[in-house]
C-alpha cells in the first residue's frame, strides 16, 4: 500500500512538473509572441534546472529523503502553482523585468522538479525493492504521467480553466500528495505535524488565489491605474480600459488617458463652443476620432445642426459608448440621437474617399506620438480637411499642450497654415491633463472669440474664453517648422518636448 | 490551425494544376503560402527570338506615328506627342504593359497594390527640366518646377521614417553603416562623401557638368571620360578606399541601380550614381526620392492617360518592322491575330536585344554582338496580413536593408498612405538583382527555378529580420508571394560604356524609325528612358 503510494505520487508528480513547463511556456508565447523561440527555450532551461536538481538530491541525508521530499512537494505546489499568477501581474506591473522572472520562475520550479523523483527512488530503494523493478516502475510513472498532462493541458484545462487558474490546480495536487504522504509515513517522518501545518497554509493560500484569479487580474492592471476597472475590453485596434474612483470614471485607450468624467467638459467645451458659437447657420458637423460621444453631446446642444458624421476607427469603442448603462451617462446617449450618424472607418481613409463638405469640422486624434500618428497633423492631411470645409466654416484641432509641447504645438499650427488656413490658436486648463492646446483654423481670415454663449456651459463663460484666447508669457509661440512628412518634425518636437516632461 | 493549412495546401493543388494551362507562370505551395512566379514578356520575347510563325495580319490601318512600347521611354514619348496636339498617335503596349514600370494588386483593396520594377525617383536635378515638366503638369511638383528647390507634392514625397539598415542584429537609421563600425571607417566614409560633393559640381574642358543627368549632357572632356574606362572597384582601390562598410555600401548602390557589383560597374558610372542627381525640394531634405504604393507606376499612369482617351492605346506587341517609301509596315501580334499599322514615323521604345528582333541594326551601325550585358532581377512581393514585430526607436521605414547581404533589401508599399491605424494589408517588395554572375547563365536558371528556389532567394532579408525562412513565421504573417522574373531587366554599364560606338549611332539615327530606351545610354533609369522618349518625340515634333 505505502509503496504504491509512492508510485502514484510518481505518477501526479511528473504531470505537475510537466503542468507547470507547459503553462510556463504557453504564457510567454501568449505574451511576448515567437511560440517556437519562448517553447524550446523554456523548455531547454526547465530540464536542464531538472539536472541541477538531480544532482542536489544527493546532498540530501539518507534518514532525511522522505522530510525533503514532503517540504520540495510543497515548495513546488507553492511556487509552480503561483507561478503563472505571479507571471501575469509582473507583465501588467512592467514588462521589462518580466523575462528575468519568468527564467527565475523556470529554473527554480525545474530545480525542484528535478529532486523529486530521485528522493522517491532513494525512498524506495531504502524498502529494499529490487532495484531492476524500482526503475521500471518509477520510470513508467513517469512518462505515463508526462502523457497524461500533455493530452490534458491544451484539450481541457488551458481552454477551460486558462493558465492561471491551471498552475493552481496542479500546485494544489501538489500540496494533496504532500498531505497524504505525511499521513500515511507520519511514523517515519521527524516532522509529521509540521508538514501538516505548512501543506495547510500553502493549500489555503492556493484555494485563495483560484477564488481569486479574475479578481487578481483585475487587481493587476488596477495597479497600473491606480483605481478599479469597470470595464476592459481588447479590440483588433486597441485596448480599452474604463476606471472608476469615487466619482471619477476615465477612458485609458492603450494606456493613456483619454479623459476623467471630473473635468471632461472643459475639454470638450473649449474643443466645440468657441467654433459652434459663432456659427448660428451651420447645419452639418463633421467629428474625426472621439467616438465617446462626448464632444458630440456638446454639438448637440445647438438646435441648428442637423447632421453630425463621427467617423471613429473602432466599432468597440462607439458601441460601447452607445450602450452601456453607465457611460451614456456621461454622453447623455448622445450617440443614440436620430441627427448623429457613427461611420466606423479609418478617418483618413474616410476624408480621402468622402466629398462631403461639412460647416464644422472637429478634430480630436491622438498625440503626434510616433511617424503614423503624425501623418494625421500633416499638410496633405490639412488639405484633404480643408476640401471638406464649407467656405465660411470652421474648424478645430485637438493640439497637444502649448505649454509643456510648445514646439508640438506651434508645428500643427504652422502646418495649418502651410496650406492656407487662417489660423486663431487657444487653451484651456484641463486638470487632468494639465493646460491643454487648440487651434481654431478657418478658409477665411477674421475669427473673433466669442463673448457669450447660446448655450448653457458649465465652464465657459465670456471671461474664461477671454484667458483662452490669451497667450501668458510662458506660453508665447516659438519659431517651429511645418510638419512636412519627409522628415515628420512634429514627431521629433514631440517626442523632445515631452521627454523634458516627464522624467 | 493544421486543419486550416490542409485546406490551403488542397486549394493550392488546385490552382496548381490550373496554374500548368496559364504559360510562363508557374504557382506551387510553399509552407501552404501562395506563390505566383511571373515571366513578363519572355514567352512572347523568345517567340520572336525563335521566328515562331505568325499568321498574315488581318487587318491594315494608317497612323502618323507608332510608339513600340509602353514604357517610360515610349510613354513619355506618347505623352509629349499627345501634349504637342499631335493626333493619330498609336502607343502599342509591348508585352508588358508600363514596361519596368509595371505594377501589381493582390486583392480589391488600395492597400494590395505593389511595384512589379522601379519603385522610387530621385528628385530631378536641374538638368532634367524634361522630368521637372512632367511631374509639374502631373501636379507633383507644385510650384517653381524649375528653381533650385521646387515645391512638390508631399504625399508623393518620401515620409519619414526614409531607410534603415539591419547592422548585426539590429537597426540603425540610414543606409550608410555606422552603428559599431570603426572610426576609421567611418572618416573615410567621410572623405568618399566629401570627394562625391566636389564631384558634383566638377566641370570639364567644354564648360558641361562632368557628371550630368540625362548622361547626354555631361562633359565630352576625356580627361573625366577616362574613368570610363577603369573599374569602380579598381578607382575606388586607386584612391585608397579600404573601409568594408564603404565598399559593401557602394557595391549596395551599384547593384541597387545597374544590377552588377563594383567590380563590373564603370568606374565613371559608379560615380555619376552619386554626383548627377542632387536635386532639391522646398518641403523636402536632400536625398528624398520621390514614391507611390504602386512604384513609378502612377507616373506611366498619367503619361499613357491622354493617348488612352484619345483612343491610341493598342495592346499587343511589334513582331516585324518593314521600312517602305511613305511609311513604316509595322506588324502587331495581339492574341491570336496579326494587325499592320502602316505608320509614317515609328519609335522603337522597347529594349535593344528585342529591337534587333526586328530589324537589322547592324546595317544602322549597332552591332548586336557587341550589346552591354543585361542584368537579371527578381522582384518579390510579399502581402502580409500581420504586421511582424518592431523596436519602438526604428519603425518599419519605407526601404529596409541587410547590411552584408547579397540582397537589395525590402520595400513597404504602404508607407506613403496616410491612415489613423495600421491598414489590414501590407505588401513587401523585396528586390533581389542577380549581380556577379554571367547574365546568360542566370537567366537560364531562372526559366525553369521552381517556385521554392525563388523563395528562398525572395525571402532572404526578410528571413534575416524576421525569421520569415520558418514556416510557422512565416505562415503566420504572408497570406501571398508574386515573384516577378526580368531575365532582361536592365542595361548594366560595365566599363568603356560610354564610348560604345554601337549606342552612340543609334542615339545619332534620325529618319523614319526612331529609338528610345534606356539602353541607349546604358543605364536603366527613369531619367534616361523619358529623355530618349523626349528625343524622339522633338524629332517628330521637328
Amino acid at each position: 500500500m505505502r509503496e504504491k503510494l509512492l508510485i502514484l505520487s510518481v505518477f501526479i508528480v511528473a504531470s505537475c512538473g510537466l503542468a507547470y513547463e507547459l503553462i510556463a511556456a504557453a504564457l510567454a508565447s501568449y505574451l511576448m509572441g515567437d511560440s517556437v523561440l519562448q517553447f524550446s527555450s523554456i523548455i531547454g532551461c526547465y530540464l536542464f534546472a531538472m539536472g541541477i536538481g538531480s544532482h542536489l538530491s544527493k546532498y540530501v541525508p539518507e534518514g532525511r529523503t522522505l522530510d525533503r521530499f514532503i517540504e520540495i512537494e510543497l515548495l513546488v505546489g507553492l511556487i509552480g502553482g503561483l507561478s503563472a499568477t505571479l507571471l501575469f501581474v509582473v507583465f501588467a506591473w512592467a514588462a521589462a523585468p518580466f523575462r528575468s522572472v519568468l527564467y527565475a520562475l523556470v529554473f527554480l520550479t525545474g530545480t525542484l522538479v528535478g529532486m523529486e523523483i530521485p528522493l522517491v527512488m532513494r525512498v524506495l530503494n531504502q524498502r529494499k525493492t529490487d532495484f531492476a523493478e524500482l526503475v521500471s516502475r518509477v520510470l513508467t510513472f513517469d512518462y505515463m504521467g508526462a502523457l497524461a498532462v500533455s493530452l490534458l493541458f491544451p484539450l481541457v484545462l488551458a481552454p477551460h480553466l486558462g493558465l492561471a487558474r491551471s498552475a493552481l490546480l496542479f500546485g494544489l495536487v501538489n500540496v494533496g500528495i504532500a498531505l497524504l504522504t505525511t499521513k500515511i509515513f507520519r511514523h517515519e517522518l521527524a516532522h509529521a505535524k509540521l508538514h501538516l501545518l505548512r501543506g495547510g497554509v500553502v493549500a489555503l493560500v492556493l484555494l485563495g488565489a483560484l477564488l481569486g484569479a479574475d479578481k487578481l487580474t483585475k487587481w493587476s492592471e488596477k495597479t497600473l491605474y491606480g483605481d478599479e476597472i469597470i470595464h476592459a475590453q481588447t479590440t483588433p485596434y486597441q485596448r480599452l480600459l474604463i476606471t472608476q474612483w469615487k466619482n471619477d470614471t476615465r477612458l485609458y485607450i492603450n494606456g493613456n488617458l483619454q479623459f476623467s468624467s471630473r473635468d471632461e467638459y472643459r475639454y470638450h467645451e473649449a474643443l466645440v463652443h468657441p467654433v459652434l458659437e459663432k456659427l448660428p447657420q451651420a447645419k452639418s458637423v463633421l467629428v474625426l476620432g472621439g467616438g465617446d460621444g462626448l464632444a458630440v453631446r456638446e454639438i448637440l446642444k445647438y438646435q441648428n445642426i442637423e447632421h453630425i458624421t463621427l467617423v471613429d476607427l473602432d466599432p468597440a469603442m462607439t458601441d460601447l459608448f452607445t450602450h452601456n448603462e453607465k457611460l451614456v451617462g456621461f454622453n447623455q446617449h448622445s450617440l443614440s440621437n436620430p441627427k448623429v450618424k457613427i461611420v466606423n472607418a479609418d478617418a483618413a481613409q474616410w476624408i480621402e474617399q468622402n466629398l462631403q463638405v461639412f460647416d464644422a469640422i472637429i478634430i480630436d486624434f491622438p498625440d503626434p506620438s510616433n511617424f503614423a500618428l503624425g501623418k494625421l497633423y500633416s499638410v496633405p492631411m490639412y488639405r484633404l480637411v480643408k476640401k471638406h470645409l464649407s467656405e465660411n466654416g470652421l474648424m478645430v484641432v485637438q493640439s497637444t499642450s502649448p505649454l509643456h509641447a510648445p514646439r508640438s504645438y506651434w508645428c500643427i499650427d504652422q502646418t495649418l497654415k502651410e496650406v492656407g488656413l487662417y489660423t486663431t490658436p487657444y487653451h484651456a486648463f484641463v486638470p487632468s491633463f494639465g493646460e491643454w492646446g487648440f487651434i481654431l483654423a478657418s478658409n477665411k481670415p477674421g475669427y473673433t472669440p466669442p463673448t457669450s454663449y447660446r448655450v448653457k456651459t458649465k465652464f465657459l463663460d465670456g471671461e474664461t474664453t477671454r484667458q483662452m484666447f490669451f497667450f501668458p508669457p510662458d506660453m508665447q509661440p516659438v519659431k517651429v517648422e511645418a510638419n512636412q512628412l519627409n522628415n515628420q518634425s512634429l514627431v521629433h518636437y514631440f517626442e523632445q518636448d515631452w521627454s523634458q516632461v516627464i522624467r | 490551425m493544421f486543419a486550416m493549412n490542409r485546406r490551403q495546401f488542397l486549394q493550392n493543388s488546385a490552382a496548381l494544376g490550373l496554374a500548368m494551362t496559364l504559360p510562363a507562370c508557374r504557382e506551387l505551395s510553399h509552407w501552404g503560402i501562395p506563390i505566383q512566379v511571373y515571366l513578363p514578356g519572355m514567352q512572347e520575347g523568345h517567340r520572336l527570338r525563335d521566328h515562331t510563325p505568325l499568321p498574315k495580319p488581318s487587318e491594315t490601318r494608317r497612323v502618323k506615328v507608332a510608339i513600340l512600347g509602353s514604357g517610360v521611354a515610349g510613354s513619355f514619348a506618347g505623352w509629349r506627342l499627345q501634349q504637342a496636339g499631335l493626333r493619330d498617335v498609336v502607343l502599342v503596349s509591348g508585352p508588358e504593359p508600363a514596361g519596368n514600370a509595371a505594377a501589381g494588386q493582390f486583392g480589391a483593396s488600395a492597400e494590395s497594390a505593389y511595384p512589379r520594377g522601379a519603385h522610387y525617383l530621385p528628385l530631378p536635378s536641374l538638368a532634367s527640366r524634361h522630368v521637372r515638366e512632367l511631374l509639374a503638369a502631373m501636379g507633383v511638383i507644385e510650384a517653381d518646377p524649375y528653381s533650385e528647390r521646387p515645391r512638390y507634392n508631399e504625399t508623393a514625397l518620401i515620409h519619414a521614417p526614409q531607410e534603415r539598415l539591419w547592422v548585426q542584429v539590429q537597426w540603425q537609421e540610414g543606409l550608410l553603416p555606422h552603428q559599431g563600425i570603426p572610426a576609421a571607417e567611418i572618416a573615410e566614409q567621410q572623405r568618399f562623401m566629401a570627394a562625391i560633393q566636389q564631384l558634383q559640381h566638377a566641370v570639364g574642358a567644354d564648360g558641361r557638368k562632368v557628371f550630368a543627368i540625362p548622361l547626354a549632357l555631361s562633359s565630352q572632356d576625356p580627361l573625366w571620360r577616362g574613368l570610363d574606362q577603369l573599374s569602380f572597384a579598381q578607382w575606388l582601390a586607386q584612391q585608397g578606399y579600404r573601409a568594408p562598410s564603404l565598399l559593401w555600401y557602394l557595391d549596395y548602390a551599384c547593384r541597387d541601380d545597374y544590377g552588377i557589383g563594383l567590380a563590373q560597374t564603370s568606374a565613371w558610372a559608379g560615380l555619376h550614381y552619386f554626383a548627377a542627381r542632387g536635386g532639391e525640394a522646398h518641403n523636402a531634405e536632400p536625398g528624398a526620392v520621390l514614391t507611390w504604393p504602386t512604384g513609378l507606376n502612377p507616373i506611366l499612369q498619367f503619361m499613357q492617360q491622354p493617348l488612352r482617351q484619345a483612343g491610341g492605346w493598342l495592346p499587343g506587341m511589334a513582331v516585324a518592322l518593314q521600312p517602305e517609301d511613305q511609311h513604316v509596315a509595322v506588324d502587331i501580334w495581339q492574341q491570336g491575330k496579326v494587325i499592320r499599322l502602316l505608320a509614317e514615323r515609328v519609335i522603337c521604345a522597347m529594349p535593344l536585344h528585342v529591337a534587333q528582333r526586328l530589324l537589322d541594326l547592324r546595317t544602322l551601325g549597332y552591332e548586336p554582338a557587341q550589346a552591354l550585358p543585361h542584368a537579371a532581377w527578381q522582384v518579390s512581393n510579399f502581402l502580409l496580413k500581420r504586421y511582424p514585430a518592431e523596436p519602438a526607436h526604428t519603425p518599419l521605414s519605407w526601404d529596409n536593408v541587410v547590411y552584408g547581404s547579397p540582397s537589395l533589401g525590402f520595400v513597404n508599399s504602404t508607407h506613403q498612405l496616410i491612415r489613423a491605424a495600421k491598414p489590414a494589408h501590407t505588401v513587401f517588395t523585396a528586390y533581389h538583382a542577380y549581380a556577379g554572375q554571367d547574365p546568360r547563365q542566370v537567366r537560364a536558371h531562372l526559366a525553369s527555378a521552381n517556385a521554392d528556389a525563388l523563395y528562398q532567394t525572395a525571402v532572404q532579408d526578410l528571413a534575416t529580420v524576421y525569421g520569415f525562412d520558418r514556416p510557422i513565421i512565416a505562415q503566420e504573417h504572408i497570406a501571398a508571394v508574386e515573384i516577378t522574373l526580368r531575365g532582361h531587366a536592365m542595361s548594366s554599364p560595365i566599363p568603356g560604356f560610354l564610348s560604345h560606338s554601337g549606342l552612340a549611332a543609334l542615339r545619332q539615327h534620325s529618319g523614319q524609325i526612331l529609338f528610345a530606351h534606356s539602353d541607349l545610354s546604358g543605364l536603366s533609369v527613369f531619367e534616361e528612358a523619358s529623355w530618349w522618349g523626349e528625343q524622339a518625340a522633338q524629332r517628330i515634333l521637328g
